[in-house]
C-alpha cells in the first residue's frame, strides 16, 4: 500500500505517489515568463524558491480554465528539479495498492496524450496514475519552443542587418 | 543520520584544510625555484613547504585517503631532511615535488566529488623515493606491539605503526580514544571537528579512524571515531578535551617498556633536533581566522534575503495605511531605520563573502610554470593583484575564465623564441595580468599579450563570415561555439581555444562585459569587466504590458523620455524582417525596441512613454516600457528549470506582493535578437533627424 495525493482535471481524477508530491498549496496566479512552452503557466514563489509552473489542463490538451478558490498547486519533487503542477483541485490522499495498478487502456492515453501511465480502480472510482518524468519533458527538449529562437536555435533577426 | 553527517561534515573541513595547504605548499615551492634561479637559498620556504606536507598528511591520514598520504609522506621525509642538512634543493627535485603537489590536489578534488580517490603512479612514487632521502630517526623497539583490533590495525599505514611504537619508546603514551557523534553532542559543540581540534591541543593525532558500531543510545548514528594519539597528558586530560568518558580512553600499546627513563626534560632538550618545530601540526596557524563554508554563508544571505522580502511587505501596508488616511510618521521613520539597518547587514554578509583578488591570481604563476615547460616558450608573467576583493562565488567562477586566457596566450599568442628574435621582439614574451576595481560594483581584469596579435581575416575565413571591421565583431567571431580549431588557433589567430566559455562564464552567467583589442604582430588584450557580487542588487523595477520587470541598475545607461517627435519609423524591409524605431539620442542613433512586443504582451497604453538604453559591445541600444516604477535593491533568485529558461530572464524577485518578478538582462535579450550593429541605412536615416 502506498499514498497517493488525488486531484481533479476536467472532472477526472488522477494521482501521484507521495513520495514526489512536497506540498500542495492555493493558486490565484503565476508570474507570466515570455518566450517560454505554452503549457507553463509561469512561475510562483514556494518557500522562498522559485518554482514554475506547469498548466496541466493546458499540458494534457484540455481546454483551459480561470483559477477558482478550488485551484490548487501540486508541487512536486523529482531528482533535483522541483515543479508546481496546477490542477482544478486536490484535496485527497489515499493509500493505494500498488499492485492493482492497471496500464491504461488506449483511449485513456490517448485522452491524456500519453501522460497517463496506469489506471487503478477504487470501487466505483477509476483513479489515473500520472507519468510525472513525461509532464517535466524529462527525456527531450522537443516542447521547449523559444518564442525568440527558431528550431535551429540561431537567434531570429529581429531587424535588418 | 547523524553519522553520515558528520563523517561528511569532516571530509568538507578536510577538502578546505588541505587546498589550502596545496596552495602554501606550491607557492613556496615556485619561491625555493626562483631563489636557486637566482643562486640563493630559501630554507623559510623549505620549511613551509615541509609544514605544507605534513599537515596535508596528517590530515589525509585522518580521513583515510591512503594514495595522498603515500604521497605527501614521501614528499614530507625528503623536505625534512634537506632542513636539516641545510643544502639547496636541486632543482630536479623540485620538478619531482611540483608534481607530486599537482597528483595530491587532483586527489582531492577528486575526493571533493565523491569518487574514489587514484591511487598514485608508480612512476610518479619511484621519481619521489629516488630524491634519495635517507631515514635518519631511530628504529622502534621491536618488543613493542599495538594494543589495537586487527581490522583497524590493517588500516594503518606501516609508517603511522612507526610513528607511534617510536613515541612509545621515547616515553610518551599512545591512547585511542572513541568518541561518538549524536545529536545530543551536537547540541553541545561537540562534533568530529571540534574534538579532533581540542584534542590536537594536548596530543599528536595520528590517525582518526571512522568504526561502524551497532546503533545503540550511546551511538544513535552506528558510527564512532577512533582516535589515535600521542601524547604526555593524562587520560583524564585526553577524555575531557574529547568530551567522553574516560573509560573511552584507553592504552594502545600493550606494555610499557621498563627501559624508558626518559623524564620530561631530558627529552625536549636531548632527542629533539629542534629544527623542525612542535606545532607543525597545529592546523590553525592564524589567530581570529574563521574557516567558512560558503554554503554556510549562502544561508545567512538567504536569511537576509527574507528579511529583505519581508521589509518590501512592510513597505506596502504602510504605504496603504496611509492611503486610508492613516498618519504614518512614526512608522515611516521606524522603515528608514530598518532599512538602514538591512542595509548595513547586507554590507557586512557581503564582506565575509569576499576573498582578495590577489588570492584568485595566486595559482596562476605554477599554471604559467607548467605551460612554460610544456610549449618551450619563454614567458616573464607580471601580475597586478591590487587591494580589490570580490565575491567568493564570483571568484570560483571566474578562475577556469583565467585559465582559458592565460593558456590560450602562452600556447598560442606568444610566438617561439626563435621566432620573436627574428621579429625584433625580446626573446622572452610577456603575459601580464592585472586586477582592480574601477568602481565599487565592477571588477576589471586583463589579461594581456605580447605575441602574435589575432588575424581577423583568417579567422573569418575559419568562421565563414565577412571580416569584421572592429575587435568587437572579431571577438563575436571568436566566440562562435566550435569555431575555434587547433589549427586555426595555433598556426593563423593565435588564439580561440575556450572563447565561448569565456563569453558564457562572463557575459551570461556573471552578467558582465568582454572586450577584446588586439594588433597583429603586437599583441592581445582581453579585458574582463564583472560584477564584485552578485546575488543581491540595485534595481530599476519598471511596467509594461501590465506586467512588472526589474532591470539591475549596472547596466542601464540612461533611462529617456520617449518624445514622438524624436522617433523615426523605419519601414519593413522587402526580405521580411520587421520594422524598428531609432530614437535619436544627442545626434546618435539608438535602435529601440519594444519590450512589449518582443515578450509578446498586451499593448495596454497604446503608447511606451520611457525608454532603457543599455551598452551592447558599446552600442547602445533602448527598449520602450510602460513606466518607471522605483529603484529598490531586490534579492536576485536564479531560474535556473529549463521550463523556465528564457532569453533575457535571469532571474526573479520578490517585491513583497508574494509574486515573483522577473529579473531582466536586456543585454542579453538585445543579444538574442541580434540588433547590433546598427545597420548602415538606420545611421542615415538618424542623420537626417
Amino acid at each position: 500500500m502506498k499514498l497517493h495525493v488525488v486531484f481533479n482535471l476536467a472532472d477526472t481524477e488522477y494521482a501521484l505517489p507521495v513520495d514526489v508530491v512536497l506540498q500542495m498549496e492555493t493558486f490565484s496566479k503565476a508570474t507570466h515568463v515570455p518566450g517560454v512552452a505554452e503549457y507553463v503557466a509561469g512561475i510562483v514563489t514556494v518557500r522562498g524558491g522559485v518554482v514554475p509552473v506547469i498548466d496541466l489542463r493546458v499540458r494534457f490538451g484540455l481546454p483551459p480554465a480561470e483559477a477558482t478558490l478550488d485551484t490548487r498547486i501540486v508541487v512536486t519533487k523529482s531528482q533535483d528539479r522541483v515543479v508546481a503542477l496546477r490542477v482544478d483541485s486536490a484535496r485527497e490522499v489515499l493509500k493505494l495498492d500498488v499492485a492493482k495498478h492497471q496500464p491504461a487502456p488506449s483511449v485513456v492515453s490517448e485522452r491524456s496524450s500519453g501522460f497517463v501511465s496506469a489506471v487503478h480502480a477504487l470501487g466505483p472510482r477509476l483513479l489515473l496514475l500520472v507519468d510525472l518524468p513525461k509532464i517535466l519533458g524529462e527525456h527531450s527538449h522537443e516542447q521547449l519552443p523559444h518564442a525568440l529562437l527558431d528550431h535551429t536555435g540561431e537567434p531570429r533577426p529581429a531587424l535588418p542587418s | 543520520m547523524t553519522g553520515t553527517a558528520d563523517l561528511k561534515e569532516f571530509i568538507a573541513a578536510y577538502l578546505v584544510e588541505a587546498e589550502e595547504h596545496l596552495t602554501v605548499a606550491s607557492a613556496q615551492l615556485l619561491a625555493v625555484e626562483s631563489a636557486q634561479r637566482a643562486g640563493e637559498k630559501n630554507p623559510r620556504a623549505v620549511r613551509e613547504t615541509f609544514r605544507s606536507l605534513h599537515t596535508i598528511k596528517g590530515l589525509s591520514a585522518m580521513v583515510g585517503v591512503e594514495p595522498i598520504v603515500a604521497i605527501a609522506h614521501r614528499m614530507e621525509t625528503f623536505l625534512r631532511d634537506y632542513d636539516r642538512s641545510g643544502a639547496a634543493l636541486p632543482l630536479p627535485a623540485i620538478d619531482a615535488l611540483l608534481r607530486g603537489v599537482q597528483a595530491i590536489e587532483q586527489r582531492v578534488a577528486t575526493l571533493g566529488r565523491g569518487e574514489a580517490v587514484l591511487v598514485p603512479s608508480t612512476e610518479l612514487l619511484t621519481a619521489l623515493d629516488s630524491l634519495g632521502f635517507a631515514e635518519t630517526t631511530s628504529k622502534p623497539d621491536p618488543a613493542l606491539e599495538l594494543d589495537l583490533d586487527p581490522t583497524l590495525r590493517s588500516k594503518l599505514a606501516p609508517f603511522e605503526i612507526e610513528q607511534i611504537l617510536r613515541a612509545v619508546a621515547s616515553g610518551q603514551r599512545a591512547l585511542k580514544a572513541e568518541f561518538r557523534p549524536s545529536p545530543a553532542l551536537a547540541a553541545l559543540g561537540l562534533t568530529i571537528n571540534s574534538v579532533r581540534e581540542s584534542v590536537s591541543k594536548i596530543a599528536e593525532l595520528v590517525r582518526v579512524l571512522p568504526r561502524a558500531v551497532p546503533i545503540g543510545p550511546d551511538a544513535p548514528g552506528g558510527l564512532a571515531f577512533v582516535l589515535l594519539l600521542i601524547t604526555r597528558a593524562s587520560h583524564e586530560a585526553i577524555a575531557e578535551a574529547c568530551g567522553i568518558p574516560v573509560d573511552a580512553v584507553s592504552d594502545l600499546h600493550r606494555s610499557l617498556p621498563a627501559a624508558a627513563p626518559s623524564t620530561d626534560v631530558m627529552d625536549v632538550a636531548g632527542t629533539s633536533p629542534a629544527l623542525i618545530p612542535e606545532d607543525t601540526l597545529e592546523t590553525h596557524t592564524r589567530r581570529g581566522v574563521v574557516r567558512v563554508d560558503v554554503s554556510r554563508l549562502d544561508d545567512a544571505m538567504e536569511g537576509l534575503s527574507a528579511l529583505i522580502v519581508t521589509r518590501f511587505r512592510m513597505a506596502r501596508s504602510v504605504a496603504a495605511l496611509r492611503e486610508r488616511g492613516v498618519n504614518t510618521r512614526e512608522l515611516s521613520e521606524i522603515m528608514a531605520d530598518n532599512a538602514r539597518q538591512l542595509r548595513d547587514l547586507r554590507a557586512a554578509i557581503v564582506r565575509v563573502r569576499m576573498v582578495p583578488v590577489a588570492e584568485l591570481l595566486e595559482r596562476v604563476p605554477l599554471l604559467v610554470r607548467g605551460l612554460r615547460r610544456a610549449t618551450n616558450r619563454a614567458v616573464r608573467l607580471e601580475l597586478e593583484g591590487g587591494n580589490a576583493e570580490l565575491d567568493k562565488a564570483v571568484s570560483e567562477r571566474l578562475f577556469p575564465v583565467i585559465v582559458h586566457l592565460v593558456r590560450n596566450a602562452v600556447d598560442h599568442a606568444i610566438e617561439s623564441p626563435d621566432e620573436r628574435v627574428r621579429r625584433g621582439k625580446p626573446e622572452e614574451g610577456l603575459l601580464r595580468i592585472t586586477c582592480g576595481s574601477r568602481s565599487n560594483a565592477r571588477l576589471e581584469l586583463t589579461v594581456t599579450d605580447d605575441g602574435r596579435g589575432i588575424d581577423a581575416a583568417a579567422v573569418a575565413r575559419k568562421a565563414g563570415r565577412p571580416k569584421p571591421d572592429d575587435a568587437a565583431g572579431l571577438l563575436e567571431l571568436l566566440c562562435i561555439p566550435g569555431l575555434s580549431t587547433r589549427d586555426i588557433a595555433t598556426t593563423t589567430s593565435g588564439r580561440g581555444m575556450g572563447m565561448e566559455i569565456v563569453k558564457r562564464v562572463v557575459v551570461d552567467e556573471l552578467g558582465g562585459e568582454l572586450e577584446l583589442q588586439t594588433e597583429l604582430g603586437v599583441g592581445t588584450t582581453f579585458t574582463l569587466r564583472v560584477p564584485l557580487t552578485i546575488s543581491i542588487v540595485d534595481a530599476f523595477s519598471f511596467e509594461c504590458g501590465a506586467q512588472r520587470f526589474v532591470v539591475p541598475v549596472s547596466v542601464v545607461d540612461e533611462i529617456v523620455e520617449i518624445d514622438a517627435t524624436s522617433l523615426v519609423h523605419v519601414p519593413a524591409n522587402d526580405d521580411g524582417t520587421p520594422p524598428v524605431d531609432i530614437l535619436s539620442r544627442r545626434g546618435v542613433a539608438v535602435p529601440l525596441l519594444r519590450l512589449a512586443q518582443i515578450f509578446g504582451l498586451p499593448d495596454t497604453t497604446g503608447g511606451a512613454s520611457k525608454a532603457i538604453i543599455v551598452r551592447r559591445a558599446g552600442s547602445p541600444i533602448a527598449f520602450a516600457v510602460d513606466r518607471m516604477l522605483g529603484q529598490q535593491e531586490v534579492v536576485v533568485r536564479t531560474v535556473s528549470d529549463s521550463l523556465v529558461r528564457a532569453p533575457g530572464v535571469s532571474g526573479a524577485t520578490d517585491l513583497g506582493d508574494g509574486q515573483p518578478t522577473l529579473v531582466l538582462d536586456l543585454v542579453a535579450l538585445s543579444a538574442s535578437l541580434s540588433v547590433s550593429p546598427l545597420p548602415r541605412r538606420l545611421h542615415e536615416a538618424a542623420r537626417s533627424l
